[in-house]
């Protein structure tokens, strides 16, 4: 719009940008506040107004990452010279952490749940924008009888509620064996995903104009060839935006992984809000938790800023 | 829909001779999609209405017992189901309003010269990354009326956000349209971004009024996207269940979800919880296929 | 690369989630995630200093142990060999043949004269006087309130509340004075209020607090050998109770409409409310300084009796059972048989857990061990519980659609709402047979 910049459209400009300032400060002002509360120290968790100025503390993650329990007797001076810094600082606490038999540290579940948390989002993210992209390609290029019924079938499939497919799928998982297992959850979050990434990528590939293949065949390349060599490397915009949103949600889902899964297979967003214990909840604790697992997914869309606004418009579905 | 396909090869140019024919290979990468949505989404529902139609306990092995449309029947008879379906609609309809209205009104704002646009962007799209669950439980700390910092930064004093009975479901859409606005920004960014500038400059030249600017330009070329983000987002918000159901245990908060979630998973009424899901499944489908309708005659036009 | 990447963290996922199997003698127990479980933890890290067996503690978050468990037993899992579940589960559990009888274990090891009877027949028996047994009682548990000390022993309070309501403010008696002292405290313009209640309309949260108002008014839930419920859940006592608990939630902090155990500790912790009720097993948090400001300032009494002498409060707890489909049964019973020797039991009480084993509650140490246990004491012996038939869940879900809108929202009266509780209970025993 630079072609009418009158006085009006400077002013209007300064305007939206403050605009755009205040939205951006009220939309962080929690995210901002979740990520300080993880470095805080337990008793300025819930101050209001809130603590602004403190000294930083690691001590929340430790707590994230240990089994504790209540101190019901303080430590002598010699148990506490002899503990290991970190356990200090769950003494500092008012807990202890939990040993097994053999003396081993208990870990928390987060560790664990974090781990399948990434095994599970990644898998099915690449399965999920995998599968989308080849089937987006089909729909897009050549004539397919009902396409437009297959289409909403597709799109139907994330209509419902986890809870609705949850019932069957739990006693279909159990009669095959498949509850409880990782591969049990990448299968379920990638035929969720599916269906968000055959819609967006299909937008991608009907903006790829055809003659660029149609060239490549004319050069004496396969139909296969020219879609790897020539249309996936147009479409890599839209790929990185899809995986974004694919990762997204498989990374933070929440019924399927409360209900689906038992012991190994489960991921951390059912743990992470109940660190309550002892029924008094480590906002610190719960703090560092999220803000750990927000990382990869915000370091993944970081890196992939540039491909992910521009891969949005070059998909707007349009004729 | 968009594009017609591809001009089918010669049979006896060299292309075809080489590697799968179109057809081998429009059925190699679509197959294997609708199968896998066949076998874990139709599946599960055709064994889900064989369940519904009985008094099946999945908490016990006992064998399940036919009901015939019993579960059906009762369940339609609930008022307190009904309550659920309209304290769900409201949310739909609140929450994605908000959304729309957010989302697309700061896409506006962005789609100007702006200053570090993309890390803006970028920013904005962090509450969406986190999980329900966690934002749910920060944002009922956030509420307190008596602890929350939303009251002391806004000066509201004691004011009720989600223990209220009338406040609560706006309280919890609040917290939505805060996590999901950026979304429908992102993809509102998306489709302003590729409206052709030129239109504008005719527009200006034309001395259109802004008023006259967004409804007959921008909007209608933006629309097609933003109906993609409306479709997405009220699934997502028919869905809803953690959200709500870790702020408030109001009545008028208990979307259909979380009373699916305690019938199917607190009391094991599996043979009626599948007929719930059901109804639930009908209602979805039927409200996306006018907005896929709606879709369609937008793009067309 | 990617892909290596992912073969890699799974290669570590597997491991991790593997290592533990690796012992031939080794014993599961599945429990909630919380402070006891860590206690039992330890407690068991004895057992295996002097069996070599090696007990471990699995848990998970609360919010999603029942279905975890249930899970688990109607895959016929045999991951877990114990479980500490929670007394309504009994019905559920033992009618779907999830849980190994124990009657035989319970007349041969005297379980009946060594634990206090009301823990037996609440964690233990079902069906209710039926003589059969499926679990030993393991952390005991009830609803009990705490105070603010300081705030009831200040002196011009002291005078102020004699003045209003003619006799001396301390831990209340009675029903009567627990709802006096709350609208004495609650003064909003101080930012103070009287009571924080359970008021959380999901599961059982809701129920417990009203059962504490119920039992103590003399009121019952119903019969629970003729599943008979009209006249008694809707008699002119549990009216008249539930008409105080509504009383009492007026005197609660602002948007106390979805207060359970968390919440309510929280009233304490962030000086909101005089009297909070809570479980006694989150008491421990309450007298830490690192979680609770005010941890030296907080007593506790027992759930107090209401208008006809009557003293009850609700149950909470758990009992240990062995799963069906455990392959460690004999191992599992070796294990019973250890935990409830009277050692064992008064290891497990200093370790932090409730013990129900009547001599080690009747003994001064015990008493005098925390500001709570003697509190806990007086409750153990006078505790009931919720219906513990399988389809408990349902009957939870009607008392929070009947009772909710009243004791929150003030909706319709006390009596209109246990009428039609009444009316939704018997249709639903109905539903399954159990009433003609």
């Amino acid at each position: 719009m630079a072609a009418v910049t009158t006085t009006t459209e400077r002013s209007l400009n300064k305007l939206a940008i403050v605009a755009v300032l205040i939205v951006t400060v009220i939309f962080l002002a929690p995210i901002y506040w979740i990520a300080s509360t993880a470095f805080k120290p337990r008793n300025l968790a819930t101050t209001v107004p809130p603590t602004v100025v403190f000294t930083p503390e690691i001590s929340p993650f430790v707590k994230l990452f240990t089994k504790r329990s209540q101190l019901r007797t303080a430590p002598t001076p010699e148990e506490y010279a002899a503990a290991p810094w970190w356990e200090r600082l769950v003494f500092d606490g008012g807990e202890k952490v939990v040993r097994s038999g053999r003396g081993e540290v208990q870990w928390s579940g987060y560790p664990n749940r974090f781990m399948n948390s990434l095994i599970v989002a990644i898998s099915s993210t690449i399965l999920a924008v995998g599968m989308g992209t080849f089937t987006a390609y089909g729909f897009s290029r050549f004539k397919v009888k009902g396409e437009q019924d297959l289409l909403f079938f597709i799109l139907s499939t994330r209509m419902l509620p986890p809870v609705v497919v949850a019932i069957p799928m739990f006693l279909m998982y159990r009669a095959v064996g498949l509850n409880d297992t990782h591969w049990g959850l990448i299968i379920l979050y990638t035929a969720f995903n599916l269906s968000f990434s055959v819609w967006l990528m299909k937008g991608f590939m009907d903006e790829i104009p055809k003659e660029y293949e149609e060239a490549a065949l004319v050069d004496g390349y396969t139909r296969i060839q020219a879609f790897f060599k020539v249309v996936l490397p147009e479409a890599a915009t839209g790929i990185a935006a899809t995986a974004v949103f694919c990762f997204i949600t498989a990374w933070n889902e929440y019924a399927f992984a409360l209900i689906m899964t038992n012991r190994r297979a489960q991921t951390a967003p059912p743990f992470i809000p109940s660190q309550v214990g002892s029924g008094l909840p480590d906002w610190t604790v719960i703090a560092a938790g999220t803000f750990l697992f927000l990382l990869p997914v915000a370091i993944f869309t970081f890196l992939l800023r540039n491909h992910l606004l521009r891969g949005m418009s070059f998909g707007a579905i349009r004729k | 829909m968009a594009t017609a396909a591809l001009t089918t090869l010669d049979p006896r140019s060299r292309a075809a001779a080489r590697g799968w024919s179109d057809i081998t290979i429009r059925n190699l990468f679509i197959i294997p999609t609708i199968l896998f949505l066949i076998v874990f989404n139709i599946f599960p529902l055709i064994y889900s209405l064989g369940y519904s139609f009985t008094d099946f306990r999945a908490s016990t092995n006992a064998a399940a017992n036919f009901v015939g449309l019993q579960n059906y029947r009762e369940l339609l008879n609930d008022p307190y189901i009904w309550n659920n379906f309209a304290v769900t609609a409201k949310y739909v309809i609140v929450s994605v309003v908000g959304q729309v209205v957010v989302g697309f009104g700061t896409a506006m704002l962005l789609n100007r010269d702006i200053p570090f646009k993309g890390l803006l962007t970028t920013l904005l799209l962090l509450p969406m990354m986190l999980s329900m669950a966690v934002v749910g439980l920060f944002w009922k700390l956030l509420y307190d009326p008596s602890f929350g910092i939303i009251n002391y930064v806004l000066g509201l004093g004691n004011f009720e956000w989600v223990g209220n009975a009338d406040m609560a479901l706006y309280a919890v859409a609040l917290t939505d349209i805060w996590m999901w606005s950026p979304f429908v920004m992102l993809l509102s960014l998306a489709g302003l971004s590729a409206v052709p500038k030129h239109l504008y400059e005719a527009a200006a030249i034309d001395r259109a009024g802004s008023f006259y600017t967004f409804f007959r330009i921008t909007l209608p070329l933006v629309a097609p996207i933003l109906m993609i983000a409306i479709i997405f987002r009220t699934m997502e918000a028919f869905k809803t269940f953690d959200l709500a159901y870790v702020l408030s245990t109001q009545p008028t908060t208990e979307v259909i979800s979380i009373r699916l979630y305690k019938m199917a998973f607190q009391e094991w009424q599996t043979g009626r919880s599948c007929a719930l899901a059901y109804i639930v499944l009908i209602m979805v489908l039927a409200i996306t296929n006018i907005y896929v309708k709606y879709l369609n005659k937008v793009k067309e036009r | 690369m990617r892909k290596k990447l992912t073969g890699i963290l799974a290669g570590i996922g597997l491991s991790l989630a593997y290592s533990t199997s690796a012992f031939a003698q080794e014993l599961t127990i599945f429990w909630a995630e919380w402070d006891p479980a860590n206690y039992l933890q330890e407690l068991v890290n004895q057992y295996e200093a002097e069996t070599g067996v090696k007990v471990t503690v699995e848990t998970t978050p609360w919010s999603d142990f029942q279905t975890k468990a249930f899970t688990e037993f109607n895959a016929k899992g045999s991951a877990y060999d114990m479980v500490v579940g929670d007394s309504q589960w009994l019905g559920a559990a033992s009618e779907a043949g999830h849980y190994v009888d124990l009657t035989q274990f319970v007349k041969d090891n005297k379980v009946l004269d060594t634990m206090a009877p009301a823990t037996v027949k609440f964690y233990s028996e079902y069906p209710g006087n039926s003589g059969k047994y499926w679990s030993i009682p393991t952390e005991g548990d009830a609803v009990g309130w705490s105070y603010r000390k300081d705030w009831f022993e200040d002196p011009k309070e002291m005078e102020a509340f004699k003045a209003k309501y003619g006799y001396d403010l301390a831990p209340p008696k009675t029903w009567k004075e627990l709802t006096d002292i709350a609208e004495f405290f609650h003064r909003p313009d101080q930012k103070r209020y009287g009571i924080a209640v359970y008021t959380q309309n999901q599961y059982d949260g809701m129920a417990m607090g009203v059962e504490n108002a119920l039992f103590s008014y003399g009121a019952e839930l119903g019969d629970f050998s003729t599943y008979q419920v009209e006249g008694i859940v809707n008699s002119d006592k549990a009216v008249a109770a539930l008409e105080n608990y509504r009383k009492l939630v007026e005197f609660t902090p602002p948007g106390w409409t979805n207060a359970f155990f968390v919440e309510n500790n929280q009233a304490i912790t962030e000086n909101l409310a005089a009297m909070s009720m809570n479980y006694f097993a989150f008491f421990p948090a309450l007298v830490n300084e690192a979680s609770n400001p005010n941890a030296k300032s907080t007593g506790f009494f027992a759930n107090p009796a209401g208008p006809g002498g009557d003293q009850f409060a609700a149950l909470g707890g758990q009992g240990i059972s062995i799963v069906s489909y455990s392959q460690n049964q004999e191992e599992a019973f070796k294990f019973l048989q250890w935990f409830i020797k009277d050692e064992t039991q008064k290891k497990w009480a200093e370790l932090g857990g409730y013990t129900c084993n009547k001599a080690v509650l009747e003994s001064a140490e015990f008493q005098n061990a925390t500001p709570y246990n003697k509190a806990f004491y007086e409750t153990m012996f006078k505790v009931k519980d919720f219906w513990a038939v399988p389809e408990y869940a349902e009957l939870l879900t009607q008392l929070n659609q009947r009772v909710y809108p009243y004791i929150v929202n003030g909706e319709g009266t006390a009596k209109e709402t246990l009428d039609a509780l009444a009316a939704d209970w018997t249709g639903t025993f109905k539903k399954y047979g159990r009433l003609k």
